[in-house]
């Protein structure tokens, strides 16, 4: 498809590796002691497990050395000791561990998530809702396997190996030089490794993401799917795309069996160098026969936890590629607030000279200037790309414009500052999106600490009392997808409950009403007009009976404002409003 | 009854599976002889001073190494294709139930849960299959290990084997209350993931009342829970290792005192007793593989039963057996329909007729739509199409000749003209025009074959309901009923798209549900619904003068 390319330039940004660093450092420093404490157990279970070849040998001398039989009983009760010991430390260090990883996600998804929620509407509109939630589901996941079962699988191994190696260099001194001569198969292992690898896995992660993408673009359009009979076509979409990561997920298998094929190469070398090792040491003399062979099932003990310690590696790379996708948003620069908020004097809306380009060159808007008093009702007319919603967009600083200023009660949107000016405007747009949980907490997004009774007022205040009354368990019915669904009208009426919530002294209406149908749009306008009592208002209206009882009408056309005026002030005035009110009028009266 | 997902996964694959087991049981067996083969140099070669024997023994060793390589290269990569391969086609059944024509998998579920079970779910039961091999390896290890131990000693030899399935017995009962914490784990993680999905999507509206801070505030007590449950099962996780240590140490210190007392006593040889401590070292490998086996298993039950609740979603509507008339001339009948707000409605459609349905309650043409498109088979009464009853038609049927475009239908990921073509070939252009959509692919950079965000987001609420209706309208059923087309649309293009309806849908039957005058004024006839109920029937500017309810309803 020729979007690909495309959308994986139009991702959301991936931290770099020193990004990562510094980050895990922090995570980690604000955890130090649990950190500590989880390592030290880890390092005395690891300790107590490698008590057992010991006392085993131990139980060979004794036989050897023709004990008596009850003598055994001592080392095997040491060694169900040992056991214990062991699986209570393990335990407990594992614990201890999971809940520092487990600790340390949860704070980078809270922080993934608060960033996400600040993201400029452009920038994920590019990339697609699908790239957030992939990263808020799949790179989760996958970084909460890496915590879950890498982290501590790399803080046995690596005490081990160390452990054993202290032993060997006990037995002689040669026999760690020995053990180290395999050490450059594993570096050139590990580079050829990571050579292919990373952009392997850069590639099953977009894989994952087209994956992810298209289920949700097939299973929330399921209803749309099955009238248009296009099941097959969306099978086989999915189909493709999970058989293409599928098939990127078999060339990292085959990739990884290359490594380990590697390691067992380095296996094969090393020990027969150490018996090597063990044959010429004897013959001079310099060992006994005892200590070779001591010696090369220490090194044989090494296969596995070297094994597990490299293919972290790899798990490494998994979780680091979902940590750069995270991190990349999480570390996202805070929208900046001005130095000094200067707070809006009035309601008031100025906006000179405004232009606005979503591509450089294709204007959208140009030279807008415009005035409106506190608590004045303004209706935006146009025709459909005249630039209405845009208009109200810049106005409520969703999109910063390309040309111009805005002042809400005199104060630029710079100078408010993204805090001041959420709490001055409030955009409603015909969007409709019922947020999944109990409605009362839905309401509660808008204001936070609002009581029952404030939740019942503002319902009550857009006429939607009755039916939330109605409801199976009133304000606690379980509202949003996967709960009761709510009718397109009711969900609107729900937004302007919200925005009497929110109580900001400026709200614009983005055709707030029109998803409703018509019947619904008249149940929506009386609600409008209530929310809006007491309020500045910019309502981008389509049809015409909301502009006809507004206090002006801003009337644009490519991008421009053609007129401003009353109602009656611009009918009589036979313009392009005229015209519109016209065709609109036609419709109405139907009379022959 | 539920399918049996993981049963039906693992038979799926049954052949890759079964040569990775034996691939890997091959790498278990030859493993197990290197340490062998160690004390055999020490004998032979170390302990002679022979160079030859040193030489030749090491030559040996190189060829176990070669065999251990290649059985474990070809085992993981038919393991891990069975485990991928596995879940590929469990994906592909869940996209199948969910897109089945008779409806309901998505009933109670947020679509962001549905993508997760079809995403992670998945591949936990896909992992079983590579699980199982490594299990079956680990224990014809075990088997191995233990008939040697027989030939040297029965005692010893029984005592391992009859330890194992006692062991194993064990382990699958400390696995039980894991599997049951990893079940609500799981729910919880997808709940997390599930609000944070759903504030994604809601993010416009999240930020044009200003409410990010309190839905990140309400995300952080999400995530809190869901760590709180998380580490409730990583503990029992973590105290479940433990515990299978603590087990596989008390077999070895079993082996160590039984086969020290037959040693000690001249039963075996001390020889014997070395082989027998190393072989319960070894053993101490798949023992411990059998306890991450047990815990994918664990996984993959779980994740099963999430599955398995999917594929067996009650449907919304039995099948049915009827078919239609090779050619559908479209004529449509109710009869005394009820369903939720619908009451005793009685209309009758005739072939090619463009009628209107003007309803008071949003809640009735809802109802009437579902109904029309068998969404859902209504309380009483009966619809049909040509004489057929809906009912007696599978759903699948019925839409090759009755479309239902629904107000809020979905535009998807394509271009523009992919998303009209919806799939048929054909010139689209007529219908472009007609819902006016060509005006909308003028806006966009990239003109009709502009790739449009997920679900068309990039596109504003009157574009895409153009978009919709294009393809509606290009689709060209022989009854087509929509649903407020037109509702975000400016007044003058909503004129022109009631004039491109009339002429594209010239002699095929149509039904208008909208309050729209516009579009209401170029139909052959309006059906009032009031309450639910018909109050009247004419023409819409005999309707318009005629009759006040109808008039307030339409002209507000």
């Amino acid at each position: 498809m020729s979007g690909n390319g495309e959308r994986a330039d139009a991702l959301l940004p991936t931290a770099g590796g020193a990004r990562i660093r510094a980050v895990l450092g922090e995570l980690l420093r604000a955890r130090r002691s649990l950190a500590i404490g989880a390592l030290a157990t880890m390092f005395v279970a690891t300790g107590i497990g490698l008590l057992i070849p010991p006392l085993l040998g131990h139980v060979v001398d004794l036989v050897a050395g023709r004990e008596p039989a009850d003598a055994i009983t001592t080392p095997v009760v040491l060694i169900v000791l040992v056991a214990i010991a062991q699986g209570g430390t393990t335990a407990f260090g594992l614990s201890l561990i999971a809940k520092l990883g487990e600790g340390m996600l949860a704070s980078l998804r809270e922080r993934f998530v608060q960033r996400a929620l600040h993201l400029p509407l452009e920038q994920v509109e590019r990339a697609g809702s699908g790239d957030l939630t992939s990263r808020v589901t799949t790179d989760v996941s996958m970084i909460a396997d890496a915590v879950r079962n890498a982290l501590p699988e790399l803080a046995r191994s690596v005490l081990t190996i160390g452990l054993t190696l202290v032993g060997m260099a006990l037995l002689d001194w040669r026999f760690l030089l020995v053990a180290l001569v395999v050490t450059p198969i594993h570096v050139v292992t590990v580079r050829w490794y990571l050579r292919r690898a990373v952009p392997l896995y850069a590639a099953q992660r977009v894989a994952a993401g087209a994956q992810h993408h298209q289920l949700l673009d097939t299973v929330g359009g399921a209803r749309t799917v099955r009238a248009f009979r296009l099941g097959d076509e969306h099978r086989e979409r999915v189909n493709r795309r999970s058989w293409s990561a599928v098939e990127l997920m078999m060339r990292g298998v085959r990739l990884v069996t290359g490594f380990y094929n590697r390691l067992n190469l380095a296996e094969f070398v090393g020990l027969g160098t150490v018996l090597g090792a063990g044959f010429v040491l004897v013959q001079n003399g310099a060992v006994t026969i005892g200590t070779a062979t001591a010696a090369a099932l220490y090194f044989h003990n090494l296969f596995n936890p070297i094994n597990a310690a490299l293919r972290l590696v790899d798990d490494a790379q998994v979780a680091v590629a979902s940590l750069a996708r995270l991190v990349g948003v999480a570390e996202l620069p805070e929208p900046g607030e001005p130095s000094g908020v200067r707070p809006p004097a009035d309601a008031s809306i100025r906006v000179s000279a405004l232009g606005h380009a979503y591509v450089p060159g294709h204007h959208v808007l140009r030279d807008v200037d415009l005035t409106i008093r506190p608590r004045e009702r303004i209706a935006l007319v146009g025709a459909s790309g005249a630039g209405k919603t845009t208009l109200a967009k810049l106005i409520a600083g969703v999109h910063r414009p390309t040309a111009g200023s805005i002042a809400l009660g005199g104060a630029s949107l710079d100078e408010l500052g993204p805090a001041a000016t959420r709490e001055t405007v409030a955009l409603i747009s015909q969007e409709v999106h019922v947020f999944a949980g109990p409605l009362a907490d839905d309401l509660r997004l808008a204001r936070p600490d609002a009581s029952d009774e404030e939740l019942r007022a503002a319902l009550d205040r857009v006429g939607a009392l009755d039916w939330a009354r109605a409801l199976p368990d009133g304000l606690g019915t379980v509202v949003g997808e996967g709960g009761h669904r709510l009718t397109v009208t009711q969900s609107q009426q729900l937004a302007l409950a919200r925005l009497v919530l929110a109580d900001p002294p400026i709200a614009i209406l983005d055709e707030a009403t029109a998803e409703a149908g018509s019947a619904g749009a008249r149940v929506l306008e009386a609600a409008a007009d209530r929310a809006l009592a007491g309020r500045t208002a910019l309502v981008v209206a389509h049809r015409l009976t909301q502009a006809a009882l507004s206090d002006r009408v801003v009337v644009l056309d490519a991008g421009r404002v053609v007129e401003i005026g009353s109602h009656d002030e611009l009918v009589a005035a036979g313009g392009p409003y005229a015209t519109l009110w016209e065709a609109w009028s036609d419709t109405r009266q139907h009379s022959p | 009854m539920r399918p049996n997902v993981l049963g039906r996964a693992i038979r799926g694959q049954w052949r890759l599976v079964t040569i990775s087991s034996v691939l890997y049981a091959g790498h278990q067996g030859t493993e197990a002889l290197v340490p062998v083969l160690i004390g055999v140099v020490i004998d032979d070669a170390v302990a002679t001073g022979s160079g030859g024997a040193l030489l030749r023994w090491i030559g040996v060793l190189a060829a176990v190494f070669l065999v251990l390589s290649m059985c474990f290269r070809f085992g993981a990569r038919t393991g891990e294709r069975a485990s991928y391969q596995a879940g590929h086609a469990l994906r592909l059944q869940l996209t199948e139930r969910v897109l089945d024509h008779r409806g309901g998998a998505e009933a109670n579920r947020l679509s962001g849960a549905l993508v997760n079970i079809a995403t992670d779910d998945a591949k936990r039961v896909g992992a079983v299959n590579l699980a199982l091999p490594i299990g079956i390896a680990a224990l014809s290890g075990l088997v191995v290990g233990g008939v040697v131990l027989l030939s040297m000693s029965l005692t010893l030899g029984l005592l391992v084997l009859l330890g194992i399935p006692l062991l194993l017995w064990a382990a699958h009962l400390l696995g039980k209350p894991l599997e049951r914490r990893s079940h609500a784990e799981q729910e919880r993680a997808a709940h997390a993931s599930g609000v944070a999905t759903d504030l994604v999507g809601g993010l416009r509206v999240l930020k044009g009342i200003g409410a990010a801070p309190a839905a990140i505030a309400r995300y952080r007590r999400t995530s809190q829970n869901s760590l709180a449950a998380t580490l409730r099962a990583a503990r029992a996780e973590a105290w479940h290792d433990g515990a299978m240590l603590v087990l596989t140490g008390l077999v070895v210190a079993v082996i160590a005192l039984v086969g020290g007392r037959l040693a000690a006593q001249g039963e075996i040889s001390v020889g014997n007793l070395v082989a027998a401590v190393g072989l319960a070292q070894f053993l101490l490998g798949p023992l411990t593989i059998f306890a991450w086996v047990n815990g994918q298993l664990a996984q993959g039950r779980a994740s099963a039963a999430r599955i398995a609740s999917v594929l067996a979603a009650p449907y919304s509507v039995p099948p049915g057996t009827a078919a239609l008339p090779e050619s559908v001339a479209g004529r449509l009948r109710l009869h005394a329909v009820s369903h939720a707000a619908l009451r005793q409605v009685d209309v009758d459609v005739a072939p090619g007729e463009l009628i209107g349905v003007v309803s008071t309650d949003p809640g009735a043409a809802t109802a009437l739509l579902e109904c029309l498109g068998r969404e859902t088979d209504p309380a009483t009464g009966s619809l049909s199409l040509d004489g057929v009853p809906l009912d007696t038609l599978n759903p699948d049927e019925l839409r090759t000749a009755v479309l239902v475009a629904a107000h809020d239908a979905d535009l998807f990921e394509e271009s523009l003209i992919d998303n009209v073509r919806a799939g048929r070939d054909g010139d689209v252009r007529p219908a472009l025009s007609a819902a006016a959509a060509d005006e909308v692919a003028e806006t966009l950079p990239d003109g009709v074959r502009t790739v449009l965000a997920e679900r068309g987001r990039s596109l504003s609420g009157g574009q895409r309901q153009r978009a919709a209706l294009a393809r509606a309208l290009a689709a060209n059923p022989p009854v087509l009923v929509v649903h407020d087309p037109t509702t975000a649309v400016d007044a003058m293009t909503e004129a022109r798209i009631a004039a491109g309806i009339r002429a594209t849908r010239d002699g095929r039957t149509t039904v208008l549900v909208t309050t729209s005058p516009a579009l209401l004024a170029v139909t052959d006839r309006v059906v009032l619904l009031d309450g639910g109920a018909i109050s009247a029937e004419g023409e819409h500017a005999d309707l318009v003068h005629g009759n006040e309810r109808y008039r307030t309803t339409v002209l507000a």
